[in-house]
């Protein structure tokens, strides 16, 4: 690729914030939770990139990621099989001196080599905790004209109820800033304010030499969190440049607002705003369409190809392959891929894992401000 | 590297009795079943089969075709040795030809096999619903130790004569050929889908070409000169769901036989024989509150806020509150406005059907017909459509068209 005055690469860290949802990335990683019915969470992220025109994606994965490794393949279906960038994997010892990293520092001291070698001037750090159909362009021309050193994306927004609750080393580390006109003048480290607070949404833009200084600097004093070590700390000599994104965003900060972000998608204003104007591609299946047989009853329903729905089924969200059989009811739910769910079966409030069962006659019920949780593969 | 067998696709067909669908279009690329279209069946039948290289002969409108099949991906048919390839007419030194019939199509791509240098070819057609295990095929076909086979489906006596024939001795083998005879002598129909050996392929193509006379077919001049010849003919008898979707009635038919998979024979949701199809991208579809969906099949990016009665609906379709669609086929991007009712219908890609405007009726004694849409067609606010109306172009509000 041709390296113009604008071209930017993406580096996505998609375990940021495993830990607080411990039950869905059991199996996985926050990256590859399935998400509104056909996608998983590293898809808004990514189909966001590639629709800036970021061709350039490097997935630097830690633990867990057989999901996602299966999930992106060669990246093909993000456009992102090329010759000259395209998608890059980087597991953790990818090379002698690569280590398990614990922070940001670490994982891009990892692949300094890899930004060294690189053509583009700008890079776009991001995790994959936030659903959203995020304008890059818009971002890296406001970073521009500020004539910043790095621009960080923040929604306006209150803390979320988990970020009350828990204390910050077990769950991850989480920023709010207070700002002076667009500049950061203060990063906020787990911080338990309530009310609206410019909460950040880890979305990163630099220039990949100045990142490449940085991460330098920043290892060699065994600093490990890009925010906490390297900004934070030097917030008057760095223009660090707020960018406020007022669109659409599903953030993933525990259970129940992982239950709330899918359930709220069944408003079509929200779905509108998530997937409008640019599309969100994902691993594709090669489903048949879904299929209602008579005698099935469905309303208010979102659901993907592949199932076959003989029962009752509403205010729920269906994943790919989904089988409610004749009698059964299901009110409530999100029923992820494969999900069987047998004859005269009754879930309520059921967040159901991967090819679970819930077998004839069972019932299965959690409440509306806590959802049952079934992990995958599963026989109730 | 030499190829056991590769597959020529025959798509160039224009589908005429398809009408106001085929417009743009070759048959080959018209939608079918929710989410695929016509062409995905051969195609997906080629990988399922271990068919590898595939040379898909388009003429008639190829645009759409062109774009469907791409690279092949879809199909896993993008391969660094064989795969799909679109084979249009194209200009040699000697001049140029459309593709004058069936067999010439492959005549003038001779060198296209050569380069494979396979064992066998197969000859499909592009507009037939058919889920074949075209490996079987060619085990029959070498079993037989056979220069040609053709596969026949053994059609009732009453409609034989509608036709192509093959009279079978008790060991499957040819003894004669009847084109659509008044007086069949056998009800094995020719389903248009052949083996050959290579060599014999390639001997009797250039012997058609040489022939000023022939019309350059297979039905018509290739088998009956393999005939002639007493060559070694069988017959492999095919007793799967078949269907060619030749007219609107057919194509209607078979899309709400689709519904049916446990009494029509062809079942979609088969993972052991998955039909492949290029991929809309839409999200999961969405039944809202208050909408009513029954015995139907619904595809990514629909939205239903009305009624959906025993209907095939392909990807993004809108039905509005208060719209009724009953025994209707209604192809991608469609828009049903509030209150409009369609039923017993066919209604082509991008439609838009107006507030409270009828289209189809359900069938009475007397009038049976499908009523069909054209693509991008917009029927205009309270208008009516009968069931016998072909409309290719936009009806005003409140016209009637019959």
């Amino acid at each position: 690729m041709l390296a113009s005055s604008t071209s930017a690469l993406g580096i996505i860290f998609p375990n940021s914030y495993d830990a607080l949802v411990p039950e869905l990335s059991n199996v996985r990683l926050m990256a590859s939770i399935p998400f509104a019915s056909r996608y998983r969470m590293i898809d808004f992220i990514l189909s966001s990139m590639v629709n800036c025109g970021i061709s350039n994606v490097t997935v630097l994965v830690r633990n867990n990621y057989s999901s996602l490794m299966d999930h992106l393949g060669s990246g093909r279906e993000w456009d992102l099989t090329r010759k000259n960038g395209g998608l890059h994997i980087i597991p953790p010892y990818a090379e002698k001196q690569n280590k398990l990293f614990t922070g940001h520092v670490e994982a891009l001291a990892n692949v300094l080599e890899f930004l060294r070698h690189q053509n583009e001037k700008y890079v776009f750090l991001s995790d994959a905790n936030i659903a959203v159909n995020f304008d890059f362009n818009a971002m890296l021309k406001a970073h521009i004209e500020n004539d910043a050193d790095v621009t960080a994306a923040y929604i306006a927004e209150e803390l979320p109820s988990s970020a009350l609750k828990h204390t910050a080393n077990d769950r991850g580390l989480y920023y709010t800033f207070a700002l002076t006109g667009t500049r950061i003048s203060k990063i906020y480290i787990n911080p338990r304010d309530t009310g609206i607070q410019n909460f950040s949404m880890n979305i990163y833009c630099i220039e990949r030499k100045k990142l490449i200084d940085m991460i330098n600097t920043a290892f060699v004093r065994g600093q490990v969190y890009f925010e906490r070590d390297v900004l934070a700390p030097n917030l008057e000599s760095l223009n660090v440049q707020g960018f406020k994104y007022e669109g659409y965003a599903a953030r993933i900060s525990d259970m129940r607002s992982y239950f709330d972000e899918n359930m709220k998608l069944l408003d079509d204003e929200n779905l509108d705003a998530l997937f409008d104007p640019n599309p969100i591609y994902t691993k594709i299946r090669d489903d048949n369409p879904t299929r209602y047989i008579p005698g099935s009853e469905v309303s208010n329903v979102m659901v993907a190809d592949g199932c076959v729905i003989e029962g009752h089924v509403e205010n729920s969200i269906l994943f790919r392959g989904v089988k409610v059989a004749k009698g059964a009811i299901v009110r409530n739910c999100i029923l992820m891929q494969d999900t069987v769910i047998e004859e005269g079966a009754i879930v309520d409030y059921t967040i159901t894992d991967k090819k679970v069962v819930i077998s004839a006659g069972k019932e299965m019920k959690g409440a509306d401000t806590f959802p049952l949780y079934i992990a995958k593969g599963h026989r109730v | 590297m030499a190829k056991e067998i590769i597959a020529m696709l025959l798509a160039g067909g224009q589908g005429s009795r398809l009408y106001a669908l085929t417009q743009n279009l070759a048959k080959p690329a018209v939608p079918f079943g929710g989410k695929y279209r016509i062409i995905d069946f051969p195609l997906s039948n080629c990988v399922n089969s271990g068919i590898d290289t595939v040379g898909v002969l388009t003429q008639y409108q190829p645009l759409v075709l062109n774009e469907y099949i791409g690279n092949g991906q879809p199909w896993d048919l993008d391969r660094v040795h064989g795969g799909v390839h679109v084979l249009p007419p194209y200009q040699q030194a000697a001049g140029s030809d459309w593709y004058k019939g069936t067999a010439n199509a492959i005549y003038q791509n001779i060198s296209f096999i050569e380069r494979y240098n396979p064992k066998y070819v197969i000859i499909l057609s592009g507009d037939q619903i058919c889920k074949q295990d075209y490996s079987d095929f060619l085990r029959f076909h070498k079993e037989k130790n056979a220069e040609f086979s053709v596969a026949v489906m053994e059609v009732p006596w009453d409609e034989a004569s509608r036709f192509g024939l093959m009279v079978a001795d008790e060991d499957d083998k040819i003894t004669e050929f009847q084109e659509k005879p008044a007086h069949p002598k056998s009800n094995l129909a020719s389903m248009g889908i052949y083996i050959f050996n290579w060599d014999i392929l390639k001997k009797y193509l250039e012997e058609d070409e040489a022939d000023p006379q022939s019309e350059n077919d297979f039905g018509n001049n290739i088998i009956p000169n393999l005939l002639r010849d007493e060559c070694r003919m069988y017959a492999y008898h095919f007793s799967g769901y078949w269907k060619d979707v030749g007219t609107i009635s057919s194509l209607w038919e078979a899309n709400m036989e689709v519904l049916d998979p446990e009494h029509s024979g062809i079942n979609l949701f088969d993972d052991n024989w998955k039909i492949y199809s290029r991929n809309s991208g839409m999200t999961g579809h969405k039944i809202s509150a208050g909408a009513v969906v029954e015995n139907s099949m619904i595809t990514d990016g629909c939205r239903i806020q009305g009624t959906v009665k025993h209907s095939v609906l392909y990807s993004g379709v809108k039905v509005e509150d208060g719209a009724v669609v009953e025994d209707a086929v209604v192809m991608g991007g469609c828009v049903i406005k509030s209150g409009a009712v369609v039923r017993h219908c066919i209604i082509a890609e991008n439609a838009v059907i107006g507030e409270n405007a009828i289209v189809g009726a359900i069938p009475t004694e007397t009038e049976k017909g499908v009523a069909t849409i054209g693509p991008g067609v917009s029927v205009g606010e309270g208008a009516k459509v009968g069931p016998n109306a072909m409309v290719r172009e936009n009806v005003k509000g409140g016209e009637e068209v019959c």
